[in-house]
């Protein structure tokens, strides 16, 4: 098996402690680029490093391509979110979001384009952001975190227009429903909740741990990952991962693993998920384990899929979690390798 | 006619028949030449031409005649018989004639045979002549030729060139008039010329020699003469030796000690003097304190002089005995096979020995605590090797976890980061092993102490791993770039490592001792306590199942020293196991947690746990308190009670188990959970006393 890890023994002060950073390193988030031929990845540090995916997959890929072609400290604590529009990387930890022009970072030059702030009322702790949501149709950022609400951003103008509020725990992510402006919010207080854009209101409440079939007090309530494809929804987290019935707020499939979900994504009819554990884990959506494919890291925070038509050689899935590694799976069946911090 | 020649004929014939010792008679007496007739004499008279028209005209006559008388017989007749008589007295007298011819021609014959063999004898004699000769030229040729390839010996003298020679040579050896145009007489000259030079360098030569012979006679004097001196000097030296005493000047034993140094193999030599030199230097730094007394750093020779001496004085020729022995041995080896072990070890000693002079090096730390170094030079393998040994004020109670960190073995393991002492620095001793069947100098650095490359330097030794070097040669200002930058290295060491000594004693009592200056580190009311404190061995280390991404990650050397701390809250077990790098406190040492509670729970299956590790691993900086550090162990440890109080008291309550938490809330949090991971509140703030997240 491949070890990411070199096998060099660290001997000094400075390298026992790059070792141990490397160690105790958690990648929160992945984000691809517009062209689909690099990912950004940020980790607990506050560093994003690009991967060149182009590179890494070619038929001459050698140890160094799985290295980051640029790595930048872009935040003071950990990178949680990122999402990317044609143009720019935001990039999201406490208390912040942060643009990057894609063409900048390529270049190897790291300044952000601008930083902003949502508006707070706390004082004494800076409420971390969780999630990053792009409406491409209003031309937006949804950022939701620490302060339980949902803050719009106009990319436009860089203003926050409109809070949402009704989560009384803080929120762990985010998902868009296609065909209305409606938005996907699941959270530590156990609840997804529905908001409508247009009204800037909340219009339903499911609450997933007071169903009996998915709720597992001794996990928690909380609402890890949750992921939307037309009247259906899977969520997951401290209650198992469930398949909803949006219309009739119904559970349908209970899938059986017993770790909490970390992320949770529709690809074709499949249900991709993984969370702790080294597995990606595949569902039908009859609630049957497909496969489980290991990972190297010992748990997973975020999948991403590359799915640019601009770059159909790189469409890759990529993992990861509570390691330096991001494992990049070429077909659903295996590893294919690690980039590395 | 006929008649009458014929008749004058016959006494002729019958004298010259009868005696011919009257022809001489006959010849000497002209009177009878009348009367005697010799027709030998006749014949020179006679000329042959005429004789032969005679011979032709007489024989046609008697042909005529001969015919007639057949003619006249023929015819016949009276008167015939008496012409054919006329006619036969006539071919009668003819007879006669053609016989005379005949004996003239006979005589004729002879003479000129005679004549031929004369000649014949004389052309011989001339012939023999001409042979001698030319036998006499070519024989006078043979010698020319051989003059000619005569070498003369002067063509093997080297001469100074003819441009040199004409410039330098008097002008009555030169002579160039007469020389310049006759090669023969330049070389002459030339020759004539060198041996004069000659001449003249041999005089100089024997000169030199006789002031040689002077200045040899007057060094002896002069030795005599120093020689006479020593004693005196000896005796005003002892003489001395109380003045010195009573005025506190230690003149002598220094120079006594460096009379010692003299004897030091290089390496030794290098260290001693510099360690000297910055012991003094250290010394004037604090001149406020009396010398000698509290010196920081003490240098002092050991072992035995003479031995040394004895080691110095054949080393010439055991160098030259090497070879030869080693031919020997190969011999003796072959005589005797049985004893082959015991040679080869004899040999491993040989290889291994060391000088018998030693430089102990006495290091003061500021609480009076001493560490001893012993440095050895292994003479034949080029290298130092050092033993240590701590020796503290006050009497140690020796904790049983704290047996490795005070151990000569280990107390300056890794000094620098990677220098184990374990195998030689020296690139060229791994060949000198094989010979005598040495695996690693690991199996005897107990014996010899341990070959530190920071030894090899503080000694001037460099062993270049690149480009190895035939020789290495003690250099002094490698030495004294490291002696400072060692030295102070070497306090710290011994200093952490005591300071380990002591908090290992209140460890493995269950207390963890936080000094007043960290006091604000850690919240006031602490509620997990630790309940055990051990050594580990490094094999069981590296079989716990939660160690695994530390010895992937290469951080589990055998050189580190293992510990297993146990940390209890109710009925949570928090097992960590702590790597203690031997470089602690300038690299910390690293825990791997373990959980028992509701489960096991490790870094693999927990992310707090794991950011728990993180909090202590990778966040010490603020765990180090006042410098240098020492405290740091004993911080991470109280910081990893807090941290398992914290992640007790905010573990979220199943509801639907009966009964209070166990583990109620006491701490102040901001949040419980925060981030995608759902972290606990680990950041303690000082003053205000609440807990947040980092």
């Amino acid at each position: 098996m491949e070890r990411a890890v070199p096998p060099t023994v660290p001997l000094g002060q400075m390298e026992v402690f790059q070792a141990l950073q490397r160690l105790h390193m958690t990648i929160f988030s992945q984000c691809f680029s517009p062209c689909g031929k690099f990912l950004a990845a940020g980790n607990n540090y506050g560093q994003i490093a690009i991967f060149s995916l182009s590179a890494a997959l070619s038929s001459e890929a050698k140890e160094e391509s799985k290295k980051p072609i640029v790595t930048f400290q872009a935040h003071d604590g950990p990178v949680y979110s990122m999402v990317s529009t044609d143009r720019h990387l935001f990039s999201a930890g406490d208390g912040e979001v942060k643009a990057w022009l894609w063409a900048e970072i390529l270049k190897k030059g790291c300044k952000e384009l601008w930083c902003r702030q949502p508006p707070y009322r706390t004082s004494l702790e800076v409420p971390e952001i969780n999630a990053l949501l792009l409406v491409p149709k209003e031309n937006s950022l949804i950022l939701a975190g620490g302060d339980c609400q949902l803050h719009t951003m106009d990319l436009e103008t860089g203003t926050f227009t409109r809070a949402l509020r009704g989560h009384t725990d803080y929120i762990h992510c985010l998902a868009l429903r296609d065909r209305n402006p409606e938005v996907l919010s699941g959270g530590e207080d156990g609840t997804v909740r529905l908001w409508d854009l247009r009204m800037a209101k909340e219009v339903q409440t499911i609450e997933v741990y007071k169903h009996e079939e998915c709720s597992r007090p001794h996990n928690g309530r909380w609402i890890g990952c949750l992921a939307t494809d037309s009247d259906w929804m899977v969520c997951g987290g401290g209650p198992a991962l469930t398949l909803w019935h949006l219309r009739s707020s119904t559970p349908t499939t209970i899938f059986p693993m017993w770790a909490p979900q970390k992320h949770v994504t529709f690809y074709q009819d499949l249900i991709l998920s993984a969370g702790q554990g080294p597995c990606v884990n595949q569902w039908q959506l009859s609630g049957e384990l497909k496969a489980q494919v290991p990972g190297s890291s010992p748990g997973l925070l975020s999948l991403s899929l590359n799915q640019q038509p601009a770059a159909p050689e790189c469409k890759v899935l990529t993992a990861a979690g509570n390691s330096c590694r991001v494992d990049v799976f070429t077909n659903l069946g295996y590893r294919a390798f690690s980039l590395s911090f | 006619m006929s008649s009458e020649s014929s008749k004058k004929r016959k006494p002729k014939v019958i004298r010259s028949d009868g005696a011919p010792a009257e022809g001489k008679r006959n010849r000497s007496d002209p009177e009878q030449e009348g009367k005697y007739y010799s027709e030998e004499a006749e014949v020179d008279l006679r000329d042959p031409g005429r004789d032969y028209e005679l011979y032709k005209y007489t024989c046609q006559e008697l042909q005529r005649l001969m015919a007639e008388i057949q003619d006249l017989k023929s015819r016949g007749g009276k008167d015939a018989a008496v012409e054919i008589e006329d006619r036969r007295i006539l071919s009668c007298v003819h007879f006669m004639t053609l016989k005379k011819l005949n004996r003239l021609a006979h005589i004729r014959l002879k003479k000129g045979r005679d004549q031929t063999h004369e000649a014949k004898q004389k052309v011989d004699a001339y012939h023999l002549q001409l042979q001698n000769l030319l036998y006499e030229v070519m024989h006078l040729q043979k010698e020319i030729t051989k003059c000619l390839e005569f070498k003369s010996k002067h063509e093997e003298i080297d001469l100074v060139s003819v441009e040199e020679f004409y410039q330098e040579a008097p002008p009555d050896i030169s002579k160039a008039e007469i020389t310049m145009g006759d090669p023969h007489q330049q070389t002459l000259a030339r020759l004539d010329w060198e041996l004069e030079q000659r001449k003249r360098l041999a005089e100089q030569y024997r000169e030199s020699l006789s002031n040689k012979e002077k200045i040899l006679k007057e060094i002896e004097v002069k030795k005599e003469y120093l020689s006479s001196l020593q004693p005196r000097l000896n005796s005003i030296m002892q003489a001395s030796l109380p003045v010195q005493e009573y005025l506190f000047m230690p003149f002598d034993q220094a120079h006594k000690q460096y009379e010692t140094a003299r004897h030091l193999p290089p390496p030794l030599y290098v260290l001693f003097v510099q360690a000297t030199a910055y012991g003094q230097a250290c010394a004037h730094m604090k001149s406020s304190q009396p010398p000698r007394q509290d010196k920081t750093l003490s240098v002092a020779i050991e072992g035995s002089v003479d031995e040394a001496k004895a080691l110095f004085k054949p080393h010439e020729e055991s160098q030259d005995d090497e070879s030869d022995s080693d031919a020997e041995e190969e011999q003796t080896t072959k005589r005797r096979r049985p004893t082959l072990g015991v040679q080869l070890d004899d040999k491993r000693k040989e290889m291994l020995k060391r000088h018998p002079l030693s430089v102990m090096l006495d290091l003061k730390c500021k609480d009076d605590s001493v560490l001893h170094l012993t440095f050895y030079y292994l003479m034949n393998l080029n290298i130092m090797t050092v033993k240590a040994r701590v020796t503290t004020a006050t009497e140690l109670i020796t904790p049983i976890s704290a047996g490795d960190l005070l151990s000569p073995d280990s107390v300056l393991s890794c000094l620098y980061p990677g220098d184990h002492g374990k195998k030689t620095p020296n690139p060229a001793n791994q060949y000198q092993f094989d010979k005598v069947g040495i695996l690693t100098l690991r199996d005897y650095v107990l014996d010899l102490g341990h070959p530190y490359l920071w030894v090899q330097k503080l000694g001037g030794l460099h062993f270049p791993k690149e480009q190895p070097q035939p020789t290495v040669i003690a250099d002094h200002s490698l030495s004294s770039s490291h002696m400072e930058t060692t030295m102070k290295l070497l306090k710290t060491r011994v200093q952490s490592r005591l300071a380990l000594h002591k908090q290992f004693a209140s460890l493995e009592h269950g207390i963890v001792p936080v000094t007043s200056d960290c006091h604000y580190l850690f919240p006031a009311k602490v509620v997990s306590r630790l309940v055990k404190w051990v050594t580990i061995a490094h094999e069981d280390y590296v079989e716990l199942h939660f160690t695994k991404d530390i010895v992937e990650a290469g951080l589990a050397g055998d050189t580190n020293l293992y510990y297993m701390a146990l940390v209890e809250r109710g009925t949570a077990k928090l097992q960590a196991a702590v790597v203690l790098n031997p470089g602690y406190s300038s690299i910390p040492p690293i825990f791997q947690l373990c959980l028992n509670w509701k489960g096991e729970k490790t870094n693999s299956n927990d992310d707090n746990i794991r950011a728990m590790e993180s909090e202590v691993n990778v966040c010490y900086k603020e765990l180090c308190g006042p410098r240098p550090g020492h405290q740091l162990l004993t911080n991470q440890l109280q910081r990893l009670c807090v941290l398992l109080d914290v992640y007790l008291e905010t573990e979220i309550h199943d509801d639907s188990v009966e009964g209070p938490k166990e583990f109620p809330q006491e701490k102040m949090c901001l949040r419980l959970f925060r981030g995608p991971s759902r972290m606990k509140p680990f950041k303690y703030n000082h003053p205000q006393g609440f807990f947040s997240h980092r």
